[in-house]
């Protein structure tokens, strides 16, 4: 539990599509947001909203197929990449109605949202007006599960055609009368910004940038059957979680560089440090899921405290100042100044491990000279300054220096 | 004793704490602290935060990070120990309220204290986090100590282990919640804080020295192990007792006096036990710490007599075994083997075999066999709106021990408050 006993939490609320958040932290549409009860444990524990796992029209059957979830392990960390063909909800849409009803009446500070996905735009359209009448927040439209998409061509995904994204976006923000509406995208293009262009002119209010990516999660050396396994079966996976993480900053990044519109950060954050680095290249708010899946809803007291910590050493007065501060730095490879720069050991820090003259002998310029007493020593008329050496150094001992 | 972790280091422990539902290390912490919490935070990055978490659940947040026995609470049941080995938490822990202390302390919220007025007799572990438990919900404190606050840890723990700085980080902390009130606190005055106040918490600890049951304990160079404590911290460079000196005991109080005899500059420290290494009652790092001193631990002796007449010369002793009956505590109870005395020489003794309750007020409650005060499972004592806790009421313990007891007892003195019984 955050101490608010003994410590005052700092400031971190927020607005985005005109609504007033008490923090940037929401959940995204998900196991975690299926259920009633949870999405109340949810809001309890401090999330500002819940983006509802995704609904379609009924007579849709949702044909799911277990076990669903696979991890990739990272230097023994579980689920630094998860791997899910988890599909849309199996919940009535009465049903998810209801949950919208009963948690705007319980909770009408938070963001509860619905997601939708359908194939017909008289489908597109009802969803929206019912989920609008039931007192839904904001509306986010799937246009890019990477598992069993519906439409008109199966297998590909909506987002991923910049005229079908423009025309069901125009349906879906016609149907609405005031509720926003989000369109959610796949990192899955060619180009990102047109894309995000085609959802701008449909006159919606939001991206949420993005989605899982489409992965194999793993292949068995035995029985040559990939991960998950379903009776010697298995299929492409959506990948979430740290391991895509600088993807979806950089689908953020691309967007927020070139189209004004809010957009809802997802994909790959984990801690308050990750929601600051998607807030700093455009994200208004974030959305939150695997860290949850693994480690609970109460991950959002260190989200909260360490944001407001952060904050207040960076002399920040609210979470949106940080929106969009990386990106003045962001630009074309053409763009960057050509430096001259050269590898530098702090000799005093190194540990002997020669693990910098490894990889710079055989992936580097063969820069690196070794001396009798392992302490590496840089050669300067072989250093280009690539940094490889830095990145490899287990001591962080190494860095660049500007060659006057 | 090891060096504290890097920012790096401690980024990576925290990284494999598995972060446990209903975390076995939080439960058995008598504090309670959210410990697969605050390590989130240390793995995030988010160092306020951890020192937030664990400041909140105990109030003597530095000295339990500094010398909690963490293979007794926490670490002895981390889940994480059962696939390789556990997480350091204390360390961890340690790295957090560090931080804090180097960076300035979190500022807490504002306290309203306009609540009755609750006093708290001592200013140990336990007397402390009862009065910031009982400030946090809006009494008005008044502790009482003989000296400035801090009990166990400010004047009997080796100053090697625990520094003066290391304690004031949290006494200092403290004192913005608290009005502390220096004085001894005799039957009168005892008398007239009950008057004054609508609760009172007596957590006084043990004064008193257990006097060793032998001849020749008035004799010259026979120390008090409190009164040799407290002043080897006052003065970690003042003289050594003698050159040669016999400590006597089974308990962590006796490792201190040890090594701390050895620290400052005896020749030759002995410790002599009456039972064996497996009945001690210790915390391993302490045992270590004696024995990396230098002490000599001499099992199965029993001392007889002091050697004087005008000093101390020696101790005769004799060799002990454990026979098959058992004591109170549930262990064998030594027997003498006939024939087996012999003399250690010694230029002074330290007596090191336990403490006991030591203040005139305390004739005034119910006392158990072994002279403990007497309470209730909500440590209410035998006197209406007077409750107690930490040492004096159940012996030797740790300080986190003691934070636990503070805290439970915060909780039944509001509770007694808030029921209307107080008025």
């Amino acid at each position: 539990m955050i101490p608010d006993d003994l410590y005052p939490l700092g400031n971190l609320s927020c607005e985005f599509l005109g609504m007033q958040l008490e923090n940037p932290f929401i959940l995204a549409a998900s196991p975690c947001t299926d259920d009633l009860d949870m999405v109340r444990r949810a809001f309890a524990s401090g999330w500002a909203g819940a983006v509802l796992k995704t609904t379609s029209v009924e007579g849709n059957p949702v044909n799911l197929a277990y076990p669903m979830m696979t991890s990739l392990t990272h230097e023994g960390k579980l689920l630094f990449g998860m791997g899910n063909i988890d599909l849309i909800s199996v919940h009535h849409i009465d049903r998810v109605e209801q949950t919208i009803r009963t948690l705007k009446k319980e909770f009408p500070g938070k963001m509860v949202a619905a997601s939708i996905m359908a194939g017909r735009m008289e489908d597109w359209q009802q969803l929206v007006e019912r989920l609008e009448r039931a007192g839904a927040d904001l509306i986010e439209c799937s246009f890019s599960c990477p598992q069993g998409n519906i439409g008109e061509d199966p297998g590909k995904m909506l987002a991923q055609s910049v005229r079908a994204t423009e025309t069901t976006a125009r349906w879906v923000k016609e149907a609405s009368r005031r509720v926003p509406v989000a369109i959610k995208i796949t990192p899955h293009v060619t180009d990102i910004v047109e894309v995000a262009q085609a959802v701008k002119r449909s006159g919606c209010d939001a991206l949420t940038a993005s989605n899982s990516l489409q992965a194999l999660m793993g292949v068995d050396l035995r029985t040559f059957v990939p991960s998950p396994r379903l009776d010697g079966k298995s299929t492409y996976s959506g990948l979430t979680g740290p391991a895509i993480k600088p993807i979806t900053l950089r689908t953020i990044a691309e967007i927020a560089r070139h189209v004004e519109i809010p957009i809802l950060g997802t994909g790959g954050a984990s801690t308050w440090s990750d929601a600051v680095e998607f807030m700093a290249v455009g994200a208004g708010v974030v959305q939150f899921c695997t860290a949850v899946m693994h480690h609970g809803f109460g991950i959002i007291d260190d989200l909260r405290s360490g944001m407001a910590h952060y904050l207040h050493d960076m002399g920040f007065s609210t979470p949106v100042q940080i929106v969009g501060k990386a990106l003045p730095h962001i630009v074309s490879h053409d763009d960057l100044p050509r430096l001259t720069v050269r590898s530098h050991i702090e000799e005093s820090a190194c540990i002997q491990c020669e693990v910098c003259y490894l990889a710079c002998r055989d992936g580097g310029h063969m820069a690196i000279d070794r001396t009798p007493g392992r302490v590496p020593r840089v050669n300067p008329d072989r250093c280009v300054g690539c940094g490889l050496c830095e990145q490899v150094c287990p001591e962080g001992c190494i860095s660049m220096k500007a060659v006057v | 004793m090891k060096p504290p972790l890097t920012d790096r280091q401690a980024r990576a422990e925290a990284e494999r704490c598995l972060r446990c539902f209903d975390a076995p290390c939080t439960s058995s912490c008598p504090a309670h602290i959210d410990i697969p919490g605050f390590i989130a935070m240390v793995g995030s990055g988010n160092l306020i935060g951890a020192a937030e978490v664990v400041k909140s659940s105990n109030a003597l947040a530095n000295v339990c990070g500094k010398i909690c026995p963490e293979e007794v609470f926490c670490q002895a049941v981390c889940t994480r120990g059962k696939q390789d080995t556990p997480i350091a938490i204390r360390e961890l822990h340690f790295h957090a309220t560090q931080q804090e202390v180097k960076r300035g302390y979190s500022r807490p919220r504002p306290f309203t204290r306009n609540g009755p007025p609750v006093a708290v007799i001592g200013g140990g572990p336990a007397g402390l986090a009862c009065a910031f438990e009982l400030a946090k919900i809006g009494y008005r404190i008044d502790l009482y100590d003989r000296a400035v606050p801090g009990g166990v840890p400010r004047n009997s723990i080796p100053a090697y282990r625990l520094s003066e700085e290391e304690v004031r980080a949290d006494i200092d902390f403290l004192s913005g919640f608290v009005e502390f009130r220096q004085g001894d606190v005799d039957r009168e005055r005892f008398a007239e804080i009950e008057k004054n106040h609508d609760a009172l918490y007596v957590a006084v600890g043990l004064a008193l020295d257990k006097a060793l049951p032998i001849p020749g304990v008035e004799i010259s160079g026979v120390l008090p192990v409190l009164a040799f404590l407290e002043s080897a911290r006052l003065t970690p460079l003042g003289a050594a007792p003698g050159r040669r000196v016999v400590v006597v005991g089974g308990g962590n109080v006796s490792l201190d006096a040890a090594a701390t005899a050895k620290r400052l500059g005896c020749q030759e420290v002995v410790l002599v036990y009456r039972r064996g290494e497996k009945e001690m009652r210790v915390w391993n790092s302490e045992l270590e710490e004696a024995r990396n001193q230098g002490v000599q631990i001499q099992f199965f002796v029993n001392p007889v007599e002091i050697i004087g007449p005008d000093r101390v010369r020696g101790i005769r002793c004799r060799r002990t075994r454990l026979s098959d009956r058992q004591d109170a505590t549930g262990r064998a109870i030594p027997v003498e083997i006939e024939g087996s005395e012999f003399i250690l020489e010694a230029d002074a003794v330290i007596p090191a075999i336990g403490q006991v309750p030591g203040a005139d007020f305390l004739d005034l409650f119910e006392r158990t066999a072994q002279g403990y005060l007497k309470v209730d499972a909500s440590f209410s004592t035998s006197r209406r709106g007077v409750f107690a806790g930490g040492d004096l009421v159940g012996g030797e313990g740790t300080i986190v021990q003691s934070v636990g007891h503070g805290k439970n007892a915060a909780l039944s003195i509001h509770r007694y408050l808030s029921e209307g019984a107080g008025a």
